[in-house]
């Protein structure tokens, strides 16, 4: 397999919380040196949002952990100006910078692109904030999940006629965060075939909206403003989720033929069902959704969840239970995953984070634990910029790098 | 052979020549069209494959202008396939596979999402593909991924939703009456279009290799996969922490235990999160300080936490008396991290989006005028830009077939007739 593709290639990374720091994790483990720069006085918050097995501390967040793996940490006092220069000063060595600070810091801290530019000619920097670097409303915080409100999402998620959701998976930071990898090597590529740099400017809230052409092109088209259809689809019925037997034991089903609804009613011992005139073809089915359901409701709460769902997958049929995260961690198919990485980290021991979703046949991710706060400060300043020991010591003192 | 016209810009792919092939199964995936619309408007060209007759999926999933069902103008068939080239292959007709033969041994990617059982039977397997053309990055899209021993399993949205833990957290923190509030999907297919720019992310990772090892290869994304690693924040609280924790514990219910993202106001819903020291001082700035905040229940961000419930009667209380474009407002004077909650009409006319130029005009041959969203990143160099619109079903057929692969018009007849293209 030998060398990994992002090999020699450096990332200084502002970034904090989410979407940044996924993203570069990814550059990290495809083998770029990634330098999270963070400080004591301000903490990446997901360090201290705890997950820690009980033991305070700033390393120890499995949070952090599961998000930050393959980057060096180093602290430096960006408020203080050698700290400024000597971010500059690693700018140069650098091919990437990416940042999520809100709008204007980085000016604050002479460390924007046009700055960086006359340090770094062909730099490629990212900037992800909530609505972007431009327009009347750019300087406004977020994090992900309330700028998926802005974007339309959370309005469109929910039961009908309720009340408007916030989504799991502290949507929708991680899917933003695999596009930004997706741009960045983008840019990546113009830049080995030009040696031209460049500045992008994402706004989360609009890879939420370019997620919901559904009802973006249903405005555009028809001038029509949706409203949230719970687990329902506008093509397939029955397409929901629907209670066991016990408590909270929930098999998720889609339908989508004829055919499909036939084999789900012998599953669930109503073969008859299937020859109800309002249920045999699709059309009928969608029209009468809210009586199919309830028969359907009817039906599953007598069966086990799991022997249900083995039942309909022999068939062929799409199900699955719905788990929560310790019934995912136990799924033999996730056990089983190249994507289940197990770490040691110095404070945490062996753990186990989830790697990059994707399976190469010629690139092993190089998976190196989360790294402790600044743990890599001294090194860094030695080996990228010739700090001795008693130049790293003085920074110390005078709190250049905390 | 002609493409479209790229401008003034330059465009970061253009060296690129992708192939794409979608799902066949009943329930629809589109994420490999979302791949090859990110390649496409980021200027690589990018063939798509259709079945004759009845087009990819999306040509039939809607939204149509007033409800007039027609393949050629579906909206997400106009959405996702902006600025691609349509060709059509029936993949069943030996010539039609070596059709796409002769398309794959110019091709730098494939995308394709056509189920691993047809792959195997129809000699798709990646393991051919790339043994035959070395320098191919063949990406696989599936429900569970083509290397997985549960490659057959048929899945979508709604099971990736909900297999993958997402479902189960959906709605947050909102649920007081679980057995009637069941775990919910996300609006629209989040998990095809998360797959989709996984897809995308590990074909320029695999592109990147290849300039170092002269070889293509596989990379296997499956689409369940694709929505657990949006579980980050749980699997590791779950992997970290001890069961008896209460992190660990909220893993465990639906019911709410502790903040949602979302409120509700006088006219409608805002996004808020006040749990932060300086978040918090600046939530009772904007309340006007009241009493009740000042209580020792609220001191700490533990605290917060811990008396949530009675901090949210006194937010909502302030809320229910204030607009939510008033709150919004307020908020963000303090740097309180706030948004209304927007429907898809406030999405589409809101100023902030429209002095970006989000939201593109487009002139479609078939579908009239339309608006779409645009780029979801603003590129200083190599602007993403949708740069032209969704094919016909078949429409590059002969641009394709004739003038690049050099076949004759009657051999294009001969194949139409066969029912192969």
């Amino acid at each position: 397999m030998g060398k990994l593709p992002l090999e020699g290639i450096r990332v200084l990374d502002f970034g904090w919380i989410y979407a940044v720091p996924h993203a570069t994790a990814w550059l990290g483990a495809l083998g770029a040196d990634v330098i999270k720069v963070e400080t004591d006085l301000f903490r990446d918050m997901i360090r201290d949002v705890g997950a820690t097995d009980g033991v305070p501390g700033p390393n120890r967040c499995g949070i952090f952990n599961a998000i930050n793996f393959s980057k060096r940490s180093l602290v430096l006092n960006l408020h203080h100006p050698e700290a400024q220069e000597i971010a500059r000063r690693l700018v140069r060595l650098s091919d990437i910078v990416t940042e999520n600070f809100t709008v204007g810091n980085m000016q604050k801290f002479g460390l924007d692109y046009e700055s960086l530019l006359r340090v770094r000619p062909d730099l490629i920097m990212l900037s992800g904030t909530p609505l972007g670097q431009s327009g009347p409303m750019a300087r406004s915080v977020g994090y992900g999940p309330t700028t998926q409100a802005f974007a339309g999402m959370c309005h469109l998620t929910g039961y009908p006629g309720r009340y408007p959701c916030g989504t799991g998976g502290t949507w929708p930071d991680f899917a933003v965060g695999v596009l930004m990898v997706f741009l960045t090597l983008c840019a990546l590529h113009h830049r080995d075939a030009t040696g031209e740099g460049q500045y992008l400017d994402l706004s989360m809230a609009e890879v939420v909206t370019s997620m919901l052409p559904e009802a973006m092109l249903e405005f555009f088209l028809n001038g029509v403003s949706l409203e949230a259809v719970g687990n329902r689809d506008p093509a397939m019925a029955p397409h929901g989720v629907f209670a066991a037997s016990g408590d909270e034991r929930w098999v998720a089903l889609a339908i989508a033929t004829d055919a499909e609804f036939e084999m789900l009613c012998e599953v669930l011992g109503e073969p008859r069902l299937a020859a109800d005139p309002r249920f045999a073809h699709a059309g009928g089915r969608l029209e009468n959704v809210d009586a199919l359901e309830a028969e359907i409701a009817r039906l599953v709460r007598s069966f086990d969840r799991d022997e249900l769902v083995a039942r309909l997958c022999q068939r062929g049929l799409a199900a699955c239970a719905v788990y929560s995260t310790p019934e995912l961690m136990n799924d033999s198919a996730w056990r089983e995953s190249q994507m289940r990485v197990t770490v040691s980290h110095p404070e945490c021991g062996e753990r186990i984070i989830p790697g990059l979703p994707v399976e190469f046949s010629d690139i092993q991710p190089g998976y190196r634990a989360a790294p402790l706060l600044g743990g890599d400060t001294d090194r860094i300043l030695s080996e990228l910029l010739g700090f001795s020991t008693a130049e790293i010591e003085r920074l110390k003192r005078e709190r250049v790098t905390v | 052979m002609e493409s479209f016209e790229h401008g003034q810009d330059a465009s970061a792919l253009a060296d690129l020549k992708v192939v794409e092939i979608g799902c066949t199964d009943a329930i629809a995936f589109v994420g490999s069209a979302m791949a090859g619309k990110l390649f496409a408007d980021m200027g690589a060209e990018v063939v798509k494959i259709e079945p004759p007759g009845a087009g990819a999926a999306e040509r039939r999933l809607g939204p149509f202008r007033g409800g007039r069902q027609d393949p050629e103008t579906s909206g997400l068939h106009l959405y996702l396939n902006t600025s691609k080239l349509g060709v059509t292959l029936n993949l069943e007709k030996p010539r039609a596979r070596d059709l796409l033969m002769r398309l794959l041994e110019g091709a730098d990617i494939l995308f394709n999402a056509t189920p691993p059982a047809d792959n195997d039977r129809l000699g798709l397997n990646w393991r051919e593909l790339v043994a035959r053309f070395p320098r191919l990055i063949v990406v696989s899209l599936g429900f569970f991924g083509t290397e997985s021993s549960g490659r057959t399993r048929r899945g979508g949205d709604l099971t990736a939703t909900h297999l993958s833990g997402v479902g189960y957290e959906t709605p947050f923190n909102q649920v007081t009456d679980p057995p009637n509030e069941a775990p919910l999907r996300m609006a629209g297919r989040q998990s095809d279009y998360t797959a989709g720019f996984t897809a995308a992310a590990a074909a320029m990772c695999a592109l990147l290799a290849r300039k170092r090892t002269g070889r293509g290869q596989h990379a296997d994304v499956s689409q369940w996969l694709a929505m657990v690693s949006m579980m980050r924040p749980s699997i590791g609280t779950f992997t970290h922490d001890a069961p008896e924790s209460p992190y660990y514990q909220r893993l465990l219910t639906r019911m709410k235990t502790g903040f949602p993202w979302v409120f509700p106001c006088r006219n409608g819903w805002v996004s808020f999160s006040p749990l932060t020291d300086r978040f918090w001082a600046g939530t009772k700035k904007i309340m006007g300080n009241p009493e009740w905040a000042d209580s020792e229940l609220f001191a700490t961000r533990l605290d917060r936490l811990l008396n949530s419930d009675a901090l949210e009667a006194g937010l909502v209380a302030w809320f229910m008396e204030h607009d939510k474009e008033e709150i919004f407002v307020a908020a963000q004077a303090e740097h309180i991290p706030c948004f209304p909650v927007n429907p898809p009409a406030a999405v589409a006319q809101n100023p902030q989006y429209r002095a970006r130029g989000f939201f593109v005009e487009q002139e479609h041959p078939r579908a009239g005028r339309l608006t779409l969203p645009g780029a979801p990143c603003a590129m200083s160099r190599t602007p993403y830009r949708v740069r032209g619109p969704a094919p016909g079903l078949g429409e590059h057929n002969r641009q394709v077939y004739v003038e690049r692969l050099g076949l004759a018009d009657t051999e294009l007849k001969a194949l139409a007739a066969d029912g192969a293209i």
